[in-house]
């Protein structure tokens, strides 16, 4: 099938979710009022409550969510074939994914911009506030753990990285003096530090890291995890506004020039997939029902995004009306950005066996492949190609990484903070959430890391799914656009996150691995089982939540009939 | 202005606007958080007695209250609204 067919697919899909599907929910179901003051003008204290207009929201909310998920995910799942992933990715997205994003946004406002700790607390109990709490630090945990390893075999795969990375930090740090210290124009320091981080790319080219630092150093995992995890200690105890904001500000221009040229690219090539559409029903991750949902996650749906829905975008909405272009809206768009990667994976390569080496190494080789052929279509040299692409894929998994540090360490300080006074310390709690992604990255293998990851993501989002269903039935509206999704969501993740934890913790048991992997597949296997019997507790809680909520609908119509 | 014109403008400043959502509303978000904080610390210093904290002389708050004022409504939403760890995630 020629990849264009996929992209109008993708059109179509989007354009029936949010033109009817969307709608329908909108002004039937949650009856969004454009008179109603929303949290932004009710609260607003000129910082985190903020009426602020839906098209910079549609970019904030765009910026936020859009990582690397959407690109790794459908690179990995394409082992079971191009068809599945693509099926999952399109009805994940129309019957889930928006659902989830809106529904947290729109849960969030009604709530006066209440967050997912607060509403857990208002709408389930206290102890779920608390299970909640614990269960998002490990998920981020395994998120760091994976996006750590992205950033790494792209690093050690791709030998123009490194060059490429080094110079996107020293753009970013000087954009940061330019604009805080020095108060120079921004469009000045735009120009300036992109141009600089262009040259990084380019630099990259000719001058390899195995050529500066020689060949066994260049293909030093330790060497670059520490890196990476260097660059996260620095966002997270440094001045937000010093190294994390304007390192993210200049990487946002080179990933979207990068994207958007690179979709332009797949019109003027118009490959066919080559690879297979189906492959089998089980490969060596695992069977295609449950992993390749949990492998596909913010392409169909994600749990992260209902975090950003809430904490972030619902108290900036000026108006009710706008969470579905922001909230909605964004997701059908990330949509698109998934089926982009799946049609790189898809149609860069002649065979399943060129593919399979490829995967071997990581996705971040397929993902620099696919853009330098795209890019190359419009005349960019490949080689340049491949290093723009390599610098993408780190950008996208270390801006999400920074960030993950930076919430483990106000998390541990709160946590620990009252056993002992010395968890406090930004240092030392950044340095335990450092350690912990380190270790996971070094002794884990990347597709596990992965799939655990994607369990915990997706779990993430049907338990969000569960709050929201619990407020529309404390409201007194329909909740089965909600419920359904989240019961397919839930046994799904609990599925995937068993299969996998029993296989690595089964490997451990009998002697199947020694060494740093026996360490990983335990961390791995642990955490794993924590996920599902945190996310059982908080299930259990739910469904407690729930009879009270129904007995309370019960009520005024047994009144009624007596 | 001709309604074309009025589309093309309107347009235009969409796509600015989200150009600015994608690379700098975080950043200005940010510069806001770090000027409410201090912010914070400058009325709790100088408006302290107002929660029984008298750090500065009555006379020099009350030489400072015209400046504070406009802050004091947004700075109390901040300072009362109830709290969560996962209000930092985004």
């Amino acid at each position: 099938m020629n990849s264009i067919y996929g992209i109008i697919l993708g059109l179509v899909v989007a354009f029936i979710g949010y033109r009817f599907y969307a709608r329908y929910i909108d002004t039937k179901i949650i009856k969004c009022d454009p008179k109603k003051a929303t949290p932004a003008k009710m609260y607003m204290d000129g910082v985190e409550f903020m009426p602020t207009s839906k098209n910079i929201l549609f970019g904030y909310q765009f910026k936020s969510i859009a990582g690397a998920g959407p690109i790794i995910g459908p690179i990995i799942a394409i082992q079971w074939g191009w068809l599945p992933a693509l099926v999952w990715i399109l009805l994940g997205t129309l019957f889930i994914g928006w659902v989830q994003d809106y529904s947290s946004a729109m849960m969030a406002m009604r709530k006066d911009g209440a967050s997912f700790g607060g509403l857990s607390y208002k709408l389930i109990s206290p102890r779920a506030r608390v299970i909640l709490l614990a269960f998002i630090y490990f998920y981020l945990l395994l998120m760091a753990g994976a996006f750590g390893n992205v950033v790494t075999s792209t690093a050690v795969n791709l030998k123009s990285s490194p060059a490429a990375w080094l110079f996107l930090t020293i753009a970013g740090v000087l954009a940061g003096q330019m604009i805080y210290r020095w108060r120079k124009d921004i469009i000045l320091t735009t120009v300036v530090t992109v141009v600089i981080a262009m040259f990084g790319i380019w630099l990259g080219t000719i001058a390899p890291s195995d050529k500066v630092v020689g060949e066994s150093l260049a293909n030093n995992r330790l060497l670059w995890a520490i890196a990476a995890f260097v660059f996260c200690y620095f966002a997270a105890v440094l001045p937000i506004w010093r190294f994390a904001l304007p390192i993210n500000y200049v990487a946002s221009y080179i990933v979207f020039l990068g994207l958007f040229f690179g979709i332009i690219g797949i019109f003027v090539l118009r490959p066919d997939f080559t690879l297979p559409a189906f492959t089998d029903f089980s490969i060596p991750i695992g069977p295609l029902w449950p992993i390749m949902f949990v492998t596909i996650a913010c392409g169909a749906i994600s749990g992260w995004h209902s975090i950003v829905s809430s904490s972030g975008t619902a108290r900036q909405l000026e108006s009710e009306v706008d969470a579905r272009p922001v909230c909605g809206g964004v997701m059908f768009v990330e949509m698109m950005l998934a089926i982009f990667a799946l049609i790189i994976a898809g149609t860069i390569y002649a065979s399943p066996a060129e593919y399979g080496a490829a995967i071997a190494k990581g996705p971040g080789g397929i993902f620099a492949a696919g853009v330098s052929k795209f890019l190359g279509a419009l005349g960019l040299p490949l080689d340049l190609g491949r290093s723009y692409g390599s610098v993408i894929m780190i950008i996208v998994a270390i801006t999400l990484m920074q960030l993950v540090i930076r919430f483990m360490r106000v998390a541990t300080s709160e946590l620990l903070g009252d056993i002992s006074p010395i968890f406090k310390n930004a240092h030392i709690a950044t340095f335990i959430a450092s350690i912990l992604g380190l270790l996971l990255v070094m002794t884990g293998w990347w597709q596990y890391l992965w799939v655990l990851f994607g369990g915990a993501n997706q779990l993430m989002a049907s338990l969000a799914l569960m709050m929201v269903t619990l407020w529309l039935m404390s409201e007194g509206k329909k909740a089965f656009w909600t419920f359904y999704p989240m019961i397919f969501m839930f046994v799904t993740t609990i599925a995937a996150l068993v299969y996998t934890s029993y296989g690595l913790l089964k490997k451990v048991v009998t002697g199947a691995v020694k060494g740093e992997a026996l360490v990983g597949s335990t961390v791995m296997g642990l955490v794993g089982f924590f996920l599902v019997i945190a996310a059982i507790i908080l299930a259990v809680e739910g469904a407690k939540a729930f009879i009270r909520y129904r007995a309370l609908r019960a009520q005024p119509a047994a009144a009624g009939s007596n | 202005m001709s309604e074309d014109e009025k589309k093309r403008v309107g347009v235009l400043q969409a796509i600015k606007e989200f150009v600015y959502g994608v690379a700098a509303h975080d950043s200005a978000r940010f510069a806001l958080k770090t000027r409410a904080s201090m912010e914070h610390l400058f009325i709790l210093i100088t408006m302290g007695d107002m929660l029984g904290v008298p750090i500065l002389p009555p006379y020099y708050s009350l030489r400072l209250l015209p400046y504070v004022v406009p802050q004091i409504s947004t700075w109390k939403r901040r300072m009362l609204r109830e709290k969560d760890l996962t209000d930092a995630l985004a």
